[in-house]
């Protein structure tokens, strides 16, 4: 779980099902799907957005999503 | 020759579009910069060349990305230029393979192989032409290098049939295709096989496009049996991530033929996003900044510039001006207009233009640099709690300049609602036009805090922006759906002569409308306060533009400022913001030797004068904003409501303080 995570651990995604289907689409078209490396870089506080890096580039995306990805410790 | 620029937000796009065709457009440092398509002439070769909005696929989610849809589906383009970002190769080429499904000729610009060769990632572009099947030139398009190759291929290169099944989709989805193009033959001149797809993938422009040309039952059985066949074969999910893996299926194959990758070292962006999102120094830093451009603009800089110019325009400018009107023995109402009306209306403005540039510099320096989007990331929670996304925010920021292009940003809000709201909001945004205003009151009676007091009025509208939001979010515009996912670009060194450019290309259009608008403004207001119902060259207080102000003033007794003067100046306020301080100058003609700040005085308490300006921040949206609003939303009912909301915000507010203020003995 992403929720688990401290900025600078890396992971593996396993499922994006449960994600809502917008945020799904939007993980796509950047290139972030089931399979893909991603690394937490940090995290905002009051349960603010995390940002996070896969194959070199940056994204930010909310916590609320973020912990409905399931992710695996690599 | 009609040439569009397509490729992922974010690549360069219109700094290439700038480069080939010498025209300036916006450009900066995160992904939505350009939200409508825009046409430009090439410099060197016979053509236009067509700038379009990033998008990351055919297939929307935005209205900014509809509009490349819209663009492919009814208008002709005889060659495709698709900018690629070297770095991102990968996910670059998705939309790539969808351009090439289009069938007409497609040229590659290979951007960003500087930023990619210091990730350790090497490309071979000959392979890449190879693997495509299109010519591919590698360019820096920040620095215009390569670009001269790029134009020689875009003359030269006669256009090639391109290698029309680059992915082969399975033998399912490929008879389905065969399918459908049947049914559309003979009824669309685009590629049938790129229509199909994109209908597989739930394209809804492409969707609606067929509803026109075609029987679209027929059509909707194709897909329904293409999908309900793929379930047993394969136990996919959908059909678009069968179709999405297919299209990465090919990726892989062309990257592993083209690209090499070494390890590459932590980039400065990393370190610097340390600091900049830092748990808990995100939003102090965000403050921080805004408050020194606030200094900047007008304590340090800003002011004393303003002063300067101030002086030379009232002293010899305007003496050499009276010397010509003697000379010329102009009649005393060409003298008056000229001297009491042109100078004062049209100066008055002009010489705020130090710190309206100082202000567009900090928004360019903002865009160029790549701390855009992390604002907006930081600013999500807050901007979360009130019903909005963290890229709402952005609109904002580009709202302290004007709120126009603010209001068109928000078309890279995702979900309608949301943009909806952030179009609502953005008028509360206090553009540089309402500066003067505030740079001529904050000198007459708060000298002391200037930067702080019009940093309190910044605020005060984003808070009432903010509370505002939350009002509308959970009474009229209710919906549970938001989307927050955004790119975090690397940050770039801004460049010298990039920032001078978008600093010059937002301040420019200050000055014009100072020279027409305005200077028009001023002669019509100039006349009307010199005439009135008892002949020409009336007492002030006798002429039309008092009785006008009058009316309406008796309203504004509550809030402080119950003069004609003051009304008047409001009601010329809706045209532009400008002409508030146009009109104040005319109305309020002082002689050479004492100044306007001196004269206002009399007219205002500081209590009045804190009251007025909170009122110049929300009251009203200006005439072009109206317009923009009802251009972006469609809708007269949002427009009349954008007006009404926010006069009724600022009296409320501006009667709270002034009553409020006198109950505590200020005054």
């Amino acid at each position: 779980m992403f929720s688990s995570f401290k900025p600078g651990e890396r992971g593996k995604i396993v499922d994006l099902s449960h994600v809502s289907h917008l945020v799904q689409r939007r993980l796509l078209d950047l290139g972030i799907t089931e399979g893909s490396e991603v690394c937490v870089k940090c995290v905002m506080p009051f349960g603010g957005p995390i940002m996070i890096e896969s194959c070199g580039q940056c994204i930010g995306i909310r916590r609320k999503e973020a912990v409905q990805i399931e992710v695996v410790k690599v | 020759m009609e040439i569009a620029l397509i490729g992922n937000p974010n690549t360069g796009k219109t700094s290439l579009f700038n480069n080939l065709t010498g025209s300036y457009e916006y450009v900066g440092n995160w992904s939505g910069v350009t939200v409508e398509k825009k046409v430009g002439i090439f410099k060197k070769i016979q053509g236009h060349l067509i700038d379009l909005p990033g998008v990351y696929t055919l297939n929307p989610l935005s209205r900014d990305e509809g509009v490349v849809t819209n663009f492919f589906l009814h208008e002709s383009v005889n060659q495709l230029l698709n900018i690629l970002d070297a770095s991102q190769l990968e996910r670059n080429l998705h939309l790539t393979l969808q351009l090439l499904e289009f069938e007409r000729p497609v040229l590659i610009g290979l951007n960003m192989v500087d930023v990619a060769n210091k990730r350790g990632i090497q490309i071979d572009a000959v392979k890449l032409s190879k693997s495509l099947g299109v010519p591919v030139v590698p360019v820096i398009a920040r620095s215009g290098k390569g670009c001269d190759r790029l134009v020689d291929a875009i003359s030269t290169k006669s256009p090639e049939p391109v290698n029309k099944k680059l992915v082969y989709y399975g033998k399912e989805v490929e008879a389905a295709i065969s399918a459908l193009s049947k049914e559309i033959d003979g009824k669309t001149e685009h590629s049938h096989r790129f229509l199909a797809i994109q209908y597989f993938e739930g394209n809804e422009y492409v969707k609606n496009y067929f509803y026109e040309i075609a029987d679209s039952e027929k059509l909707n059985l194709i897909l329904v049996n293409l999908e309900s066949e793929l379930k047993k074969q394969y136990a996919s999910k959908t059909l678009p991530s069968f179709i999405y893996l297919k299209r990465k299926e090919t990726i892989v194959k062309i990257m592993a033929e083209t690209a090499v990758k070494s390890s590459s070292v932590i980039p400065l962006s990393e370190k610097i996003d340390r600091i900049v999102t830092n748990k808990f120094f995100g939003i102090p830093i965000f403050l921080i900044l805004m408050y020194l451009m606030f200094m900047l603009t007008f304590d340090w800089i800003g002011t004393p510039l303003s002063d300067a110019l101030d002086a030379i325009l009232t002293g010899p400018i305007t003496n050499l001006l009276e010397n010509v009107l003697t000379a010329i023995h102009a009649s005393d109402f060409i003298h008056a207009l000229i001297i009491q009306g042109l100078v004062a209306g049209v100066g008055g403005v002009l010489v705020f233009v130090p710190q309206i540039f100082i202000l567009f510099l900090f928004i360019s320096l903002l865009e160029d640099s790549g701390y855009m989007a992390r604002v907006a990331l930081v600013m999500d929670r807050i901007m979360e709690s009130v019903g909005l996304n963290g890229k709402a925010f952005i609109p904002m920021i580009i709202g302290f300049g004007c709120n126009v292009p603010g209001i068109m940003a928000a078309r890279t809000i995702e979900t309608p609602r949301e943009r909806l709201l952030t179009i609502l909001l953005t008028p509360l945004m206090s553009c540089s036009a309402r500066l003067p205003v505030y740079a001529l009151f904050v000198g007459a009676f708060f000298a002391g805090q200037r930067a702080l007091i019009v940093l309190c009025l910044y605020v005060l509208g984003i808070i009432v922006a903010l509370i505002l939001a939350k009002v509308f979010s959970s009474t009229i515009l209710k919906s549970e759906t938001s989307l927050f996912v955004i790119e975090l670009p690397p940050y770039r060194l801004p460049q010298f002569q990039s920032l001078w450019r978008s600093t010059w290309d937002k301040g420019k259009g200050f000055i014009r409308k100072a020279g027409t608008f305005i200077f028009a403004g001023s002669v019509f207001i100039w006349l009307l306060s010199y005439a009135g119902p008892g002949g020409i060259n009336v007492d002030m207080d006798r002429s039309f533009l008092a009785l006008i102000g009058g009316v309406i003033a008796p309203v504004l007794v509550p809030i402080g400022f119950g003069t004609w003067q003051a009304a008047a100046s409001l009601i010329t306020g809706f045209l532009a913001k400008e002409s508030i301080i146009a009109t104040m100058n005319i109305i309020y003609f002082v002689p050479n030797d004492s100044s306007l700040q001196g004269l206002l005085a009399n007219y205002y308490s500081p209590l009045a004068a804190f009251s007025f300006m909170v009122f110049i921040l929300l009251y009203i949206p200006c005439l072009a904003t109206t317009a923009t609003i009802y251009k972006e939303t469609g809708s007269k009912k949002w427009t009349v409501f954008s007006v009404v909301y926010a006069l009724v915000i600022a009296y409320v507010l501006s009667l709270i303080i002034y009553q409020g203020g006198k109950l505590f003995g200020l005054v």
